[in-house]
């Protein structure tokens, strides 16, 4: 019983240190300006549900519902596109032997070594000609080409975690090549599927200077841009609490798709091994 | 398979450096004296007050032009400039842009990065500009850009902790130095200056040595006017400054502020650190965080003698026009609108600066909108004898020269002899790199 | 030319493998190898992404190679990575073992726990920083408790990387969650063995959790690296790369370089040697413990 409650109060005590700053930017987002940057409790003076409304309905014609929307166009094709070619290309260096494989492999890793900001300006013009930009493309079109080699990595590493047993025995069964991938390994490696997807959605979610670079029309920002919008540090001066109140807009989806998702963290490989 | 790798790419590279000189490649579309129906792009940056304003202006436009379709792109201020620079080197510009002022050296330095404005003359009406206010968005001789408006630094004073203290706002250099002995033992300072992305400690500096000596740190050209004993001098001025408790030490501000600006700060809002030096279109920060009427503008300061020359002022933003636009008349006129017409010069207001249109700011005017700390900062620099800021003045490399050296002097790391050198040959040989 | 084996499964072609690899191919030579090489070539020129790039060769890495700014810049990185990294793997281990327990409401611990790395760089994260680390702050109080003199935790170019390293530990998040889904798979039989065995709580950890979580821990550690020479945002919303340089690192170079001064050619260039440096991390990491490439692949 001692044990239990030690644990409680850990698990207690650090949550509350990780989850301070969201309590505060929430209260904050009923503050004024100069009680926002001098008070660190996060309680605010009085509570004015109406700048949640005006940060919904924001200044352009366009609500935060769409662009969630917007976001979501986004989120959902990366997602699936990210999880079936990195498990595909993850599979084909796991488990298969062939030509030049030490080269692919090397150059998977190298990928993954250079800064993000210096591939930006080249994608950029390829889009250009390609005649793409303001569209979405540019966003989700290499998360079909397994672009993140960090998940293909991640995926080959717990992969190499499934006893090869398991694939000889569905092979036994008469399973092919891809049949045992979506038999065997797939479940066995679900759990960090789901967490490749929550990665993505999470990345994308944040991702601010792809978008501003090769977006130019306000009716397709995304999420990221539009909390962007009303804050602009060379003007006048603004209520804070309007940006604040659309950052915690936007922080609701992730938290939830991380809520829901952390779950399915639960199943390991022993689910469904070599009976299943 | 080797062999094919490196056939793509290299013809993946030659893609790209074709891209990269793209933008000379195209032709300049000439202006054919009439107005078209077309739908023309206009760029902005800036908050809700100017988004909502601008649009509504748009729509009034539309209403009076519905054959020349307007679409709007806007966003804040942060990325601005990477997206503009990335949509001009890879030729997507819109068809207007508001920019900045220092994008005219960085994107235009032989003034064809935009349209010749001069060309437009039948569209765009600019007898309501002064001529020097004009040469600011001139660039080798060419109009590549229109002020929108001007804009300058000046001292703003917690009048509340004056009040509490018996003092009264400095009017000379001398007044401040002694204004901060005075405060220490109360253990407040009049004014505050950092070493962030507005560079106020070394603009105060470089405001004292301008007035002193009649030399401008760097001429329009990007030659250097100051020399190697101004720079001193100035460092010397600074440290002066801290000395005498006229302003915290960096080490002190970076400790008690952290990172972020003055009207983020707990010592400002609390009235501890009692003045700030900051552009007039964007004093309203400061004035939002402390209580209403706190706030008051004071007079620029001058030497013993009255002079108060040597402070400075800009184009706070302007219009351009893209060099490579296939409607240059409609945009043309649809800067007119923006700049001279009265309807739209009252929808804007000031959320863009009080306009340097005479015919915008004489509509204000009428309306009533010109007001407070803005007019007041407005009034007095236009009393006095400005210097124009040199577009070379505010480039981020430039700044980081600046802000080093005072970085340096006032942690001690260097004597202001050695760090004004530094400075000095820093400038010199990048105004010399970049003055193409 | 010795003819190679292949080891594949019994059935199993050798052109399967490639064939399940052709997205990330074809993906590879797109998205990868174009902006890589454009990347390079742009790094052999002096170009401010205006006029045409003018070759001038490897004056650029010359001109680096010789410069102080990149060596500081570099000692900032390499110190920060080498305090940052080992740090984190050891907090998200500990933080993933507490999240493993079977207690009720775990679910929201979790959640609550992953919460800094959904925020990311937020204002909220940005202010409350400062209100831990100013000189009237959180921090500096709890220091005066125990009679010690205030540090000066911004101002003072010895501790500011500190606040740096402390911002990204907070952020344990990504890690934490691959070892919460590898804890999963240690089976709860190995663990009772041993208590029968005898074995008391830390000694099981050496003896089972370790071993089984190898591969995730050279995951988190691969990955991490990566990441932490890489860093930029941390320190460009913090302390600017202040004061005196003492939290600039490679990253915020590359950005100031490319954005701010308009020299694209220096920032890819200065990439380019980050990219050779990191390859040189990965390939010790991959040495040091035990593996070569084989057994990775």
């Amino acid at each position: 019983m001692k044990k239990k409650i030690t644990a409680y109060l850990l698990l207690t005590a650090i949550a509350l240190v990780m989850i301070y700053p969201l309590l505060w930017l929430i209260g904050a987002s009923f503050k004024s300006n100069d009680e926002i940057f001098s008070s660190v409790w996060f309680m605010p003076k009085h509570f004015d549900f109406s700048v949640y409304r005006s940060a919904w309905e924001t200044v352009t014609p366009y609500s935060m519902g769409h662009y969630f929307l917007n976001t979501f166009c986004i989120i959902i094709p990366k997602t699936v596109f990210a999880v079936l070619s990195s498990v595909l290309v993850a599979y084909g260096f796991a488990r298969f032997d062939f030509p030049m494989k030490r080269m692919w492999f090397s150059l998977l890793m190298g990928s993954m070594f250079m800064p993000a900001i210096v591939t930006v300006m080249p994608l950029y013009l390829l889009w250009s000609r390609l005649g793409v930009l303001d569209t979405y493309i540019p966003l989700t079109l290499p998360s079909l080409f397994a672009a993140e080699g960090m998940f293909v990595f991640m995926l080959i590493q717990f992969m190499k975690g499934v006893p090869k047993e398991f694939d000889e025995a569905a092979r036994l069964d008469g399973c092919g090549a891809l049949k045992t991938l979506f038999y065997v390994l797939v479940p066995c490696i679900r759990p960090v599927i789901v967490s490749i997807s929550v990665f993505t959605f999470l990345w994308t979610m944040n991702d601010f200077l792809t978008p501003l670079i090769n977006i130019s029309s306000v009716e397709k920002y995304p999420l990221s841009l539009a909390l962007r919008l009303s804050s602009d540090s060379t003007g006048n001066g603004y209520e804070q609490c309007k940006i604040i109140a659309m950052s915690v807009i936007g922080l609701i989806p992730s938290a939830a798709v991380f809520a829901a998702a952390q779950k399915k963290f639960i199943s390991g490989i022993t689910a469904g091994g070599l009976t299943g | 398979m080797k062999d094919k790798l490196l056939k793509l790419a290299a013809f993946c590279c030659a893609v790209t450096l074709s891209a990269c000189g793209g933008r000379t490649n195209k032709t300049v579309t000439a202006p054919d004296g009439k107005l078209d129906p077309c739908t023309i792009r206009f760029s902005w940056w800036g908050g809700d007050d100017r988004h909502e304003a601008t649009l509504e202006a748009i729509k009034l436009w539309n209403s009076r032009h519905p054959e020349i379709v307007i679409t709007p792109e806007y966003g804040g201020w942060d990325g601005w400039t990477e997206k503009t620079a990335a949509q001009i080197g890879g030729g997507t510009a819109p068809d207007i842009m508001q920019i900045n002022y220092d994008w005219l050296v960085t994107l235009s330095p032989d003034g064809k990065g935009f349209y010749d404005l001069d060309r437009l003359a039948d569209q765009l009406d600019l007898s309501g500009f002064d001529e020097d206010v004009l040469s600011f968005g001139r660039v080798d001789g060419l109009l590549n850009a229109v002020t929108v408006s001007v804009c300058g630094r000046g001292p703003f004073y917690n009048s509340q902790t004056y009040e509490s203290l018996g003092a009264s706002f400095p009017e000379t250099w001398d007044d401040l130095l002694a204004l901060g002995e005075t405060m220490r033992g109360s253990d407040k300072y009049p004014i505050d200056l950092d070493i962030q992305s507005g560079f106020t400690a070394w603009y105060l500096s470089v405001v004292y040595i301008q007035q002193k000596t009649g030399r401008n740190l760097i001429t329009m050209d990007g030659e250097l006017g100051f020399t190697v004993e101004d720079i001193e001098a100035a460092l010397d001025f600074y440290k002066s400054l801290e000395d005498s408790h006229a302003v915290r030490t960096v080490k002190e501000h970076t400790d008690q502020d952290g990172n972020s600006a003055l009207y983020q700060s707990s010592e400002f809002i609390s009235g501890r650190v009692a003045g700030v030096l900051e552009w007039g279109s964007s004093v309203g920060k400061y004035e939002m965080v402390l209580p209403e009427g706190a706030l008051k503008a004071g007079p620029l300061l001058a030497d013993e003698n009255g002079n108060n020359s040597g402070w400075m002022i800009k184009p706070s933003l302007l219009y351009a026009i893209s060099a490579n636009t296939e409607h240059p008349d409609e945009a043309a006129a649809f800067m007119d609108f923006m700049l001279n017409d009265s309807e739209c010069a009252e929808i804007l207001g000031t959320t863009r600066g009080i306009p340097s249109s005479e015919y915008a700011e004489k509509s204000l005017e009428n309306s009533e909108k010109l007001a407070g700390l803005v007019l007041e900062n407005h009034e007095m620099l236009e009393a006095a004898d400005t210097v124009t800021i040199s577009p070379y003045m505010e480039l981020d490399r430039m700044k980081e020269f600046y802000n080093t050296a005072i970085e340096k002097v006032s942690y001690g790391t260097e004597d202001t002899h050695t760090a004004a050198q530094e400075m000095y040959d820093a400038m010199s040989s990048y105004l010399e790199k970049i003055r193409k | 030319m010795k003819k190679r084996t292949y080891n594949n499964p019994v059935g199993v072609g050798k052109y399967t493998g490639l064939l399940l690899i052709t997205p990330f191919i074809a993906g590879f030579l797109l998205f990868t190898l174009y902006p890589f090489a454009a990347s390079f070539l742009l790094g052999l020129t002096d170009y401010d992404g205006v006029h045409p790039p003018q070759f001038i060769g490897f004056e650029n890495y010359r001109e680096l190679l010789a410069d102080s700014e990149l060596h500081d810049a570099a000692l900032v990185t390499i110190k920060y990575t080498l305090i940052l990294v080992p740090l984190k793997l050891i907090i998200s281990l500990f933080a993933a073992m507490l999240l493993n327990l079977e207690v009720k409401g775990i679910g929201i611990y979790r959640t609550a726990f992953y919460v800094p790395s959904i925020l990311g760089a937020n204002l909220a994260v940005v202010i409350m920083w400062q209100f831990l680390f100013t000189s009237g702050g959180l921090v500096n109080q709890l220091i005066g408790l125990t009679g010690a003199d205030a540090v000066s935790w911004y101002g003072d170019s010895r501790y500011a990387l500190v606040t740096i390293i402390l911002l990204r530990l907070w952020e344990f998040g990504s890690a934490m969650v691959l070892f919460l889904n590898a804890l999963r798979d240690v089976p709860k039989e190995y663990y009772d063995a041993a208590k029968v065995d005898g074995c008391g709580g830390v000694r099981s950890f050496f003896a089972i959790t370790l071993p089984m979580l190898k591969n995730v821990i050279f995951l988190n550690l691969v990955l991490q690296t990566i990441a932490a020479m890489q860093e930029f945002n941390a320190p460009y919303m913090l302390t600017g790369g202040g004061p005196m340089r003492s939290t600039y690192t490679i990253g915020m170079m590359i950005y100031n370089e490319m954005f701010r001064y308009h020299d694209a050619g220096t920032a890819n260039a200065v990439s380019w040697l980050l990219f050779l440096c990191i390859t040189a991390a990965v390939l010790i990491l991959f040495r040091l413990t035990g593996r070569n490439r084989e057994d990775s692949i």
